[in-house]
Formats: C-alpha cells, structure tokens, sequence
C-alpha cells in the first residue's frame, strides 16, 4: 500500500562519489598502525596538533553537552589530549541510571550531583566536584506573550535599548496567580487558572492553552526540577519549606499548575528555538546560556539579534550551577582544566555561561563585556529581585515524586 | 543494483589510490541494526541507501501494524522510529523511561477540506478562522464527511483523537480523566465516512472514495503531498484549526544500548543540513535543523500545540469511546421534561432555548460539540400528572429538529408533577427501544422543576426499576436535571440507583445544564 503513495516514489539516487568513511575503513585495514594514527589526524583536522596520546572520556549529561559539543571546546580539548563521548539523557536520570564505566557525568544543577556524591560516598568511592560556571533559570518566551504579560502587569521590561528590549522581570507571584485562577485582586476556582485567550484582549498571541511555563519531564530533568523549587518557594511565602510533612503539603497544593501542561516533551530549549518554537512551546523553562548562545549565534550568522525571542527573569531568581562529577582519574583531570583552563574558560562565556564567581545575581564582568563587544544587549538585574532557595535534597526529592508521580529514585534498589 | 554501484565505486577509489586488494566485500564492517517502525512513517530508500554509504550503517526497517501502540520487542530490535511515542511513553514508562530519543522531523495533525466546504464554513467563522468545534459541529449535521485512520491502530489518528477530544473539553490544560468521563465526540464522529488501519491506507482510501468525503483529517505531510500529486479532483484546503493541534515529532529511539555508538552517528547523520533538506523534500515534514531553509509550504504557522494528556486512564477511555470507527451504533437519549404548571413563563422559554441550542443555535465551542447530531435518536417524553405525550425522531436533516421543537414548543401543560410515573415510563420506552436493537446505548434525561405529587411513589419507581431486565437496568443510565423547587435528594438518589449523575440547573442555566450530560453514559 505505501508504495502507492507519492511521497513514497524516491527517485533512486546514484551515488557518484566513492563513499569516504568506507575508504577510510578499508585503509585503515590495509595499513599498518602509524598510518592509522595519520590517517586519523588528517580526517579530524588535528593534523597540526602535537602527536600525543588522546584519550576518551566517557560522559553523560544533559543540556551541558552544549558546551561539550560545541566544535571550539571540542578543538580545544584535544588539543589537551581528551576527547569527549557523550550520552544523553536528563539529570536527574543521571543520577538515577547507573554510571558505572563513565569517566565523568554532568548534570545540570546541584541536587542531581549531590544525589551522586552522596551515593558514592555511602559506597566508599568518594567523587571529586568541579563547578566550571554557572547560568540562571530562566523562562522564554517570544516578544507578544512577554507583551501580553506586561499588559497585564504580570511582566515588566527591563531597561534596554530602544523599545523593544531583549529582557522582562516576570512577577513570579501574579504569574502562579493567574494559574490558580487569581486575577487583580478576584479569585475564581482555583482549578480554573486563566488561559491566554482570556488576558489577551488585542489578540496578540490567540492562543486558548493555560498560562503556564513548560518544563521537560520533572522526574528527569534539573530545570524542571528547579523551576518546581521556584514555584514552591514562591507559593510558601518566599521560604524553602523544612519539614518533610510541610514539603508534602505544598508540592500537593503545587502539583496541579505543574502537570496541566500534560505529558511534559524533552529537550526544552531545542522545542523553544525551533522554528516552530512560537506555536509548541510559547513559554520555555530554560536556562539563560541557552537563549544567549541562541542570540550570539543569530547575531553572528544574520548581523543582528533575533529580535522575537525574549527572555523573563523570574522575580524569584535561582542560579544554576552545573557540576562536573569526575568518576576516575582522566575524569578528575577533565574537571580540573574546563574548571582552570583561560582559553576553555573563556569559550564558555562565549557560549553564554556566567563564571563562576558571579552567583550573586549580577552578570559576570566577563559575560558583560562580550556580549557588549557583540553588540547583545546585557541582562540587567533588579536589586528588588528575591533569591530563591531550594529545599533541602531529600525534601526537594520528595517534592519531586509526589509532583512527577516518578519512580522511586533507587527504582528496585 | 545500488550496493553493486558503491562497491565499484569502492573498488575504484581503492585500486586508484594504493592499488591494495579490493576484497569486493566489506560486509563485515557494516553495522546492521534492526529497526522497529510504524506504517507512518517513510523514509526514501536513496536515504538509507545513502545513510549506509556514509556511515556503514545499515537501517533494517520493519514496519508492524502495531508499532505504535504496543510495547518494543527489544530483543529483536535495536531502534524503533515512530511517528510519535507519546502512546509509548503514557502506557508502558518503565519500557521508556531513560530511553535515548531524538526527533528527527515534525508534523502536525491538522484537516485537508474541498475548497466549497472550506469556503462555507469559514463564511460563518468569526474571522473566517475555523476551529475543530467548527469542524464538529459541520460534522454533526452532515456538511463535512472526513476521513481518519483509526486511533486504535494509527499514530495520526491517535493524535487527531486526543486533538479533537481536548479542544472539546476546552479546559486549555492536558486533558484529566475527568474531563473525558462524558464523550464529547459523538457529534463529531457521525461525520467520519472513511477510515483505515494505517496513515498511507488511509490516504488511499481517500483517493479512491472522493465522492464519499470532503475532509481527511491526518499529517500536514500527507495532505501536501497529495495537493502536490494526481491524484485528487479537488485539492484540499489544509486548515490547522484555532484551538491546537498535536505534533507528530517522528522521534528515532534507542532501544539496545549495546548499539548507542552507532545510533549516535544515525542521529546525526539524519540531523544535518542536507539530510534534512532531502527528508523535507520528499516527505514533506518539517525539519527539525534550524539551518534548513523552508519548503514555503512548510512556513505556515504550526498552529498551537494542544498539552497532551499525562495519564493512560484519559487515553484508554478516549479509544474506549471511539470504539470500532466501521461499526458505529446509534445512540438515542429519552428526554423527560416536566410540563406541570410551573413550567409556564421563563421556565417554559429556558427550556426551549436549550433545546433550541443543541439542535445546532448555540454558537460556543461546547455547545458545537455536544449538539444534536445526523444519526442520532431522540424521544421528548412531556409529562404532568401523567405523560402527555411522546415523540421520537432520528435524526437526518433539520426537518426532524424542527419536528422535535414543535413538540417541546407546544403548549398543553398539565396540573401536577407525577416525576416517578414519567421515569418509569422512560424505562419502558428504553426497554422497548433497546429490544428493538440491541447495541442501540440509550439514556434517561429528567427535567423537571418540582416535586412528587402524582403518579408512582419513589419507592414504588424503585420496586419497578429493580424489575426490569438486568441488561436494561445495568446500561440504560438516568441523568436529572435540577431545576426549580424540584427535590434534589430524591433526583439524586435517582441517578445513584440508576448509574447516572444528576446535575443542578439553578447555578447555572438548563442549557449548560443539558450540555454537561451530552454523552454521559
């Protein structure tokens, strides 16, 4: 039946030109062991680099591969004789999956890595931790939902230049409010939370879904996992909860404004930037280094800034800080140049990260100084704004599983 | 015959470049990888013709009927390639969790419409923008006949069902098992003419019955690729309706780990810039790499995604609902509406609109959905002290509608409330209906606006009921509606005994009163 579809009718296509990577096997077979090594260098163009051993780590993590995959780094590291493996999943699955025979893994926030260290700390193997840098949850959007939000007074722009700004301050508290059916002062059922098409009175957006912010799977990933420490701290009166019964009780009473998006899709940021971004994904848990390095790549291809993708800081704000987890020595090696190295350090900036020394909220004097250099306009941030705080790990973890209704962390273990 | 060209090709370069052995195989090094994919889904064969020149890797396609709605055998696959694994995902986490998956292109489930009924229906659209409550309620009444593959067996019809059903609970949220314990869909159904196991059948079979349809809900890729074809006498208007669609993401998983170095070079390969390009070329589906510059049919707007349910419970009753799309039974709802005396006025007039409204004269969304529809039967029971007056129509045009507003319209009220008697006599009519057809669902619907005082006593309603026929008792369900000084506990205790729900019109009107049971039983 198919076959009786147009679409299926491929022309066949001849191959003309010998197929190189067969070439390169067959090579590789016929000669003998230096050649290989030759051969090797040439086809990766690393011809120029010292002839040293390479090694290759093995590594999991999840939107930190970002920099890991990012050609530059990848040079780099080679040239400091490492070449990263990479497997891919969610943080939090990270931690939960077996890392045996990994080198290192790099979840995206500390609650997964704590998971870890403390794991194998229990098992006598201790783990040594590298923080390299550092980036801000954030919640993107595009220019006429952060427009509806200002009108409503849920948003507000922040300084830039002309009248189109990059950056908003979203009202984190009037933003959960309007999931809960509170609006200006009037509530209505509370299981009632508003839609777009009921605060969107010029038809900016027409769009009848719930106003919410999507998340990847909250059982897997850290920024959902994260974004839920947000709400919760919003929603306990800007305080981390600190008993296991009080933790129990507000992830119950959060757990509806996180499941309504349904069953959550991965990859967040990637959904977010897809051309189709605007109608799938209209408001996206991410974090910041993924819109700059968005931004910093647009700016570099086109000339300019992608002027309908925006950022909203949360009034509750949390930084991130991704921890590289060294499992073996190579592991510890890797940790120690990405977290020392000028030249890996500085491409880090470059891709959009924060340094390390800049948890305080304000952008680093290095991420301020490139995109200033581009021509990107640099995040500012309120003194009004709240810092938030995560709940303690086994609170957090429980919070988790009654909003995720995920799996026993240690599953059968 | 292709294999035959890159080998020669291979041998060449070899004895060109070092003139070593050309062993005319290099069978061994070819990773082979069996492949687990749905109906949906095409891949050129040049691609994976290509992908194994390149890569050395070899896509062993199977594609099974049922790869879309049954767990992965994983020891006699390595990767499965779905149109969607969302089904996956929602009834078997433990066989997904963790997997490695990656998109490799997109489309959504959207309608192809004739240009006449496009036209027709977007002249009554408020700004000519139509929805799938439009599409529903064109389908109740007979203007729009559809094609969908079957969401039993397909992924588009799958998506196109929890499309439907979630812009009918109009919530804006996924959709909870609450939201689907009446079926909204009914209306919409009785317009489905054409339907198929599979996406590509599907589009066969509309191709082959265009005087039976002139609608196919399925992929954006199918529809264009058919207005890019022969095949059609009238090219289909593709309409991405107002209140979402669900898009397929076509997702390549990783089902042997053993096998991640090889499924990580697939991905990629899949994932580059020309690849890609050629995948939207042939296929029609959007990319999933931003460099790839649109097929300008590919830069419409998607259309907003609809949040897809998280719990298998809403999806089972969903399928449950649709039940077999080529052996559709009636439905017939016995309406009990009291005539008493109380009625008279702005009772009377409430009750008129309702049903006014869902004989097709309620604009909004939920009463588009839940509206009379083609195929439908419908008996209006008047009762006072006794029952005044029966009528049954089944539905085949506006003529019956109007036939059944002329009974409720008519005047004739009578002087006291026998609300038992009138139940028990909707118990009869339904076991007499139901002898006659025996797969006919049948429901009770009990207006009235006051309390007993005619006719049967409760207790005596009760001695009865318990008589009838077990099949009639266990599946012909009441639901009261609450209005006036009507006795609330009693109308209750009613529909626990009978399994219905009953519903209070005071806090609202009749008709939201009447469109929150449609479908309920």
């Amino acid at each position: 039946m198919p076959a009786n579809r147009p679409t299926t009718e491929e022309p066949r296509l001849t191959v003309t030109r010998p197929p190189r990577r067969r070439l390169r096997r067959a090579l590789a077979l016929a000669l003998p062991v230096p050649v290989i090594g030759l051969v090797l260098l040439v086809t990766s163009g690393n011809l120029l680099l010292p002839l040293r051993q390479v090694v290759t780590i093995e590594a999991k993590m999840a939107s930190k591969r970002d920099f890991f995959q990012d050609p530059v780094v990848e040079r780099l590291l080679m040239k400091h004789g490492f070449r990263v493996h990479i497997t891919n999943m969610g943080s939090r699955e990270i931690a939960k999956q077996d890392y045996e025979g990994y080198d290192i893994v790099f979840p995206s926030g500390q609650p997964a890595a704590d998971l870890i260290s403390r794991e194998r700390a229990r098992a006598n193997r201790p783990v040594l931790l590298y923080r390299p840098f550092v980036s801000p949850i954030v919640l993107a959007t595009y220019r006429d939902y952060a427009e509806v939000l200002t009108v409503e007074g849920v948003a507000e722009r922040l300084p830039g230049p002309g009248d189109r700004p990059m950056y908003y301050t979203l009202d984190m508290r009037k933003f959960i409010d309007l999931a809960h059916g509170r609006r200006k002062g009037t509530q209505r059922d509370s299981r009632d939370g508003y839609r777009w098409d009921e605060i969107d009175h010029d038809d900016l957006v027409r769009n009848g879904n719930k106003i919410l912010a999507q998340t990847s799977d909250i059982c897997e990933s850290n920024s959902a996992g994260t974004y839920l420490g947000l709400v919760a701290f919003v929603e306990h009166g800007n305080d981390a909860p600190d008993s296991e019964a009080e933790a129990e009780q507000l992830a119950r009473k959060i757990k509806p404004l996180l499941v309504e998006q349904g069953l959550p899709s991965a990859e967040r940021a990637e959904t977010y930037l897809s051309p189709d971004g605007h109608s799938i994904a209209p408001i996206s848990v991410i974090y910041e280094h993924q819109f700059l390095a968005h931004q910093i790549r647009h700016r570099a291809e086109k000339g300019k800034t992608d002027d309908e993708r925006v950022l909203l800081y949360p009034s509750t704000r949390f930084v991130t800080e991704p921890q590289l987890v060294a499992l073996t020595g190579d592991g510890a090696r890797l940790g120690e140049l990405i977290s020392t190295d000028h030249e890996l350090q500085r491409r880090a900036v470059e891709l959009g990260f924060r340094a390390r020394n800049a948890t305080g909220g304000e952008t680093s004097d290095e991420l301020t100084r490139f995109l200033t250099e581009r021509h990107i306009p640099v995040p500012t941030t309120s003194s009004d704004d709240t810092r938030a705080v995560l709940p303690s790990l086994p609170l957090l973890e429980k919070m988790i599983e009654i909003v995720g209704d995920c799996p026993d962390r240690t599953g059968s273990r | 015959m292709k294999r035959g060209a890159g080998l020669l090709a291979l041998c060449l370069a070899l004895l060109t470049t070092l003139l070593t052995a050309c062993s005319g195989d290099d069978r061994d090094d070819t990773v082979r990888l069996r492949v687990l994919t749905g109906p949906d889904l095409t891949v050129p064969a040049a691609v994976l013709a290509e992908l194994r020149d390149e890569t050395g890797i070899d896509l062993r396609l199977d594609h099974r009927a049922d790869a879309e709605t049954q767990a992965p055998d994983r020891d006699r696959y390595d990767l499965a390639w779905l149109s969607s694994d969302r089904f996956l995902r929602l009834t078997d986490k433990s066989a997904t969790r963790g997997l490695q998956r990656t998109p490799i292109m997109t489309s959504p489930v959207v309608i192809g419409l004739k240009p006449d009924v496009a036209r027709g229906l977007r002249a009554r659209a408020p700004g000519a923008q139509l929805t799938w409550a439009d599409i529903a309620d064109a389908a109740a009444t007979g203007t729009v006949r559809f094609g969908m593959a079957d969401p039993r067996h397909a992924g588009s019809g799958l998506a196109a069902l929890v499309g439907v059903a979630t812009a009918a609970a109009g919530t804006g949220a996924a959709l909870r098992p609450e939201d689907v314990s009446c079926d909204r869909l009914r209306g919409f159904r009785s317009g489905q003419t054409l339907t198929a196991d599979t996406g590509p059948a599907l589009v066969d079979s509309y191709v082959d019955h265009q005087d039976e349809a002139n609608a196919l809900i399925t992929y954006e890729s199918d529809l264009l690729a058919l207005n890019a074809g022969d095949r059609l006498d009238d090219r289909l208007e593709i309409v991405r309706p107002e209140d979402g669609m669900v898009l397929a993401d076509f997702p390549l998983l990783l089902l042997n780990p053993a096998h991640r170095t090889a499924y990580d070079k697939v991905t990629q390969w899949l994932r580059r810039e020309s690849v890609q390009r050629q995948l939207m070329r042939h296929t029609l589906r959007r990319p999933v790499n931003t460099a790839v510059t649109r097929d300008p049919r590919l830069r419409e707007p998607v259309g907003n995604a609809l949040f897809y349910p998280d719990r298998p419970a809403v999806v089972e009753t969903l399928l449950a609902d649709y039940g077999d799309p080529v052996r559709r039974t009636t439905s017939q709802v016995v309406f009990l509406l009291d005539f008493s005396g109380s009625m008279r006025g702005a009772r009377m007039a409430a009750l008129r609109r309702a049903f006014a409204g869902l004989s097709g004269a309620d604009p909004s969304a939920s009463g588009k959905f839940t509206r009379f529809y083609r195929g439908e039967r419908l008996t209006v029971v008047r009762f006072g002290g006794r029952v005044l007056e029966e009528k049954t129509v089944t539905v085949t045009g506006p003529k019956d509608l109007t036939a059944l507003a002329g009974t409720v319209a008519r005047g004739g009220y009578g002087d006291a409330t026998a609300v038992w008697s009138a139940l028990d006599h909707g118990y009869r009519t339904a076991a007499r209906e139901r002898a006659a057809d025996p797969d006919r669902s049948v429901s009770l619907v009990l207006m009235t606006d006051g309390e007993n005082n005619a006719g049967l006593s409760y207790a005596e309603f009760v001695r009865r009921h318990k008589a009838l026929p077990a099949g009639v008792r266990a599946a012909v369900h009441t639901y009261p509606v609450h209005f006036g000084e009507a006795d609330a506990g009693e109308l209750r205790r009613a529909a626990a005994r009978t399994g219905g729900r009953m519903v209070d019109a005071a806090g609202s009107s009749l008709s939201e009163a009447f469109k929150e049971i449609r479908g309920c039983h």
